[in-house]
């Protein structure tokens, strides 16, 4: 009785927040010349203009390449913090986690205003791509660290000094033993930091340099002149991306490793 | 092969004092034991051995060369952990394996040798299972064999059973016993659990507080404990409050309490008058017929299958453990007499 309400509950909440998303990608197959719901009659017309539209492409492939700059870097940069965290911080532990999260508690207009304030006192300023990256690993760094902080909190220090024992060095040590044994939280970070990315805006919006878009920022560009369902279709491209890196990532490398 | 000698080593954790000044030499192919109560420094020791401690002052030398600056990597130590620590990415064989690619063995020998080890650990058919698909048992196994099959010069164990239920644990102390005498490597084995350092070791050292308390064969170290606290962790004992009478010229003394006056080995101040602590173990109390040795009454027993635990009172009211073989039994309240062989006493301390 009470498990059967928990799962019409828990179907309830799934359905609130899928909803928007399915409305939206109904919209991107309407036939009619705006953006409504429920869809005018069915068609793959909005996709058909949208692949013809070179703006569209560009954002994306912007979008793209700078998500998986961002994930390389983050996923470094996070996997290390968490070690250190983990492992080595001692007393410093709590410190470190509230100073990694701190691009999660705060406001991200706050943190894309100190940013700008930041790139110009220092003198590096918005002309390259380089404060855009940077913000962008500022703020999916949390991601990585909480995901990899919880793999190594599972991962017993004397797998590492039994290595050791054995004749390990640092490197073989990192990558042998203690990689594989919390990959499923770098990789679980890294998908985090990638879909992050792909998918912010106020950061990218207050750091891009001029004449330069990534998909948010085009989308909302034609949203202000445009109201086709054009962008249904570009949404509902980004949320089938997203779907895809989750599957492959799963597929090949694996979330899942033997263990206990 | 290798001699171990560790002197003065002590180890401190902020201003804790972890390990204070222990010297100790252990031979080649020598079985130790260190036993004592938890926090007494005896993991900190075997890391401090094995170079994952950096000890704050000492020295520990392997056949002579100081190898206080050689990082854990470069010991050329086998460990064993509690838990066993076996990377659980990789199958038994992979766990093997794994020290023998940092050695860069050829592949043929690399299998030889594994196949050889996991055959003495009786696990030849397991080469390819994960360790979650072992046994508590079988992963301590295959944890010795890893720690065996680089062919270390000394092999390190920190409480290697006491994850095992107690049936497995006396099966493993044997089988442990059995394959280090077979391998003749040095071996230091960490326990606070008496009965384990007795059977399975050459030598024990008993710690306490970081310090260590006696060292010797477990036969010295049951019967002719340090002190009071060393008596009492090693097994049950029956601590007497006896009075000296007189210092006799061979190295004894003369004592009086509860069983009349007798002789026993002199002790560091010892002198006509003083209170000392005389210890006796139940096991070496013999019970007779009341007129045949000093006359108590049974107060209380216990039956445990193979032994028998009586608790006697003396005439005076003192309280007198003892185990026998339940071969004769004595009913509560039955008057018995107590007979101990004059060597079976042993003085441990003077108290005032
Ligand atoms: N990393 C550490 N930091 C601070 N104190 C420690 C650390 N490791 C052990 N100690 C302390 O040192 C003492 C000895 O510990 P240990 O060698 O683990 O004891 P044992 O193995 O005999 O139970 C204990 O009091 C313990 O609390
Ligand atoms: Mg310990």
């Amino acid at each position: 009785m009470s498990k059967t309400f928990f799962t019409i509950f828990c179907l309830l909440i799934y359905a609130f927040l899928l909803a928007p998303i399915v409305v939206v990608v109904l919209a991107s197959f309407n036939s009619g010349a705006f953006l409504t719901f429920p869809p005018q009659g069915l068609s793959l017309r909005w996709y058909v203009v949208f692949f013809h539209n070179e703006v569209f492409w560009r954002a994306i492939k912007t979008s793209l390449w700078i998500a998986a700059v961002t994930t390389v870097i983050s996923s470094i940069i996070g996997t290390m913090a968490a070690i250190y965290h983990v492992q080595f911080a001692g007393k410093l532990k709590e410190t470190v986690r509230v100073a990694m999260m701190a691009p999660l508690l705060l406001p991200e207009v706050l943190t894309a205003i100190a940013l700008l304030f930041f790139v110009y006192t220092i003198g590096i300023g918005t002309q390259t791509v380089l404060p855009l990256i940077i913000g962008h690993v500022l703020i999916t760094l949390p991601f990585v660290f909480i995901n990899v902080s919880a793999s190594l909190e599972s991962y017993d220090v004397s797998w590492t000094m039994a290595a050791r024992s054995l004749g390990a060095g640092p490197f073989t040590r990192f990558w042998r033993i203690m990689l594989p044994l919390i990959k499923p939280g770098v990789i679980g970070g890294a998908l985090f930091a990638f879909i992050i990315s792909f998918d912010v805006f106020t950061i990218s919006f207050m750091l891009k340099s001029v004449g330069m878009s990534t998909l948010p920022i085009q989308l909302y560009d034609y949203l202000r002149t445009n109201f086709t369902p054009e962008a249904a279709a570009v949404s509902s491209l980004s949320v089938f991306l997203t779907l895809l890196v989750v599957v492959v990532t799963e597929k090949f490398l694996g979330l899942k490793i033997h263990r206990f | 092969m290798t001699e171990v000698s560790i002197e003065r080593l002590t180890m401190d954790y902020g201003v804790h004092r972890a390990v204070d000044g222990i010297s100790l030499r252990i031979r080649n192919g020598e079985f130790i034991s260190l036993l004592g109560p938890s926090g007494c420094g005896k993991t900190t020791t075997l890391k401090v051995i094995a170079g994952f401690e950096h000890a704050s002052s000492g020295a520990i030398r392997f056949d002579g060369n100081d190898v206080m600056q050689v990082p854990a990597e470069k010991r050329d130590i086998g460990m064993v952990f509690q838990n066993y620590a076996l990377f659980p990415h990789m199958t038994v064989a992979g766990n093997l394996a794994f020290g023998l690619e940092m050695r860069k063995l050829p592949k043929a020998e690399m299998q030889s040798r594994i196949a050889k080890v996991l055959e003495m650990v009786q696990l030849s058919s397991h080469a390819d299972r994960y360790p979650n698909q072992l046994s508590g048992g079988q992963q301590q196994r295959v944890a010795l064999a890893r720690a065996l099959v680089i062919e270390p010069k000394i092999l390190l164990l920190d409480e290697p059973l006491a994850n095992l239920d107690a049936k497995l644990r006396e099966e493993m102390r044997v089988f442990i016993r059995e394959i280090q005498r077979r391998v003749g490597i040095t071996t230091v084995y960490v326990t606070h659990d008496q009965a384990e350092a007795m059977t399975m070791s050459d030598r024990v050292v008993v710690m306490f507080g970081g310090k260590i308390a006696q060292m010797g064969t477990p036969a010295e170290i049951y019967d002719q404990p340090a002190s009071v606290e060393v008596a009492k962790f090693v097994g049950q004992v029956n601590l007497l409050r006896m009075k000296v009478e007189a210092i006799t010229g061979d190295g004894g003394m003369d004592v009086s309490g509860p069983f009349g006056v007798i002789k026993v080995k002199s002790i560091e101040g010892a002198a006509p008058g003083r209170a000392v602590t005389v210890a006796v173990r139940p096991e070496a109390i013999d019970l007779v017929s009341p007129s045949e040795g000093q006359a108590a009454t049974i107060a209380s027993s216990y039956y445990s299958g193979s032994l028998m635990d009586y608790r006697a009172r003396l005439a005076d009211g003192t309280l007198i453990d003892v185990q026998t073989f339940p071969r004769q039994r004595f009913a509560d309240g039955e008057a018995v007499g107590l007979s101990i062989p004059a060597d079976r006493w042993w003085p441990l301390e003077v108290t005032a």
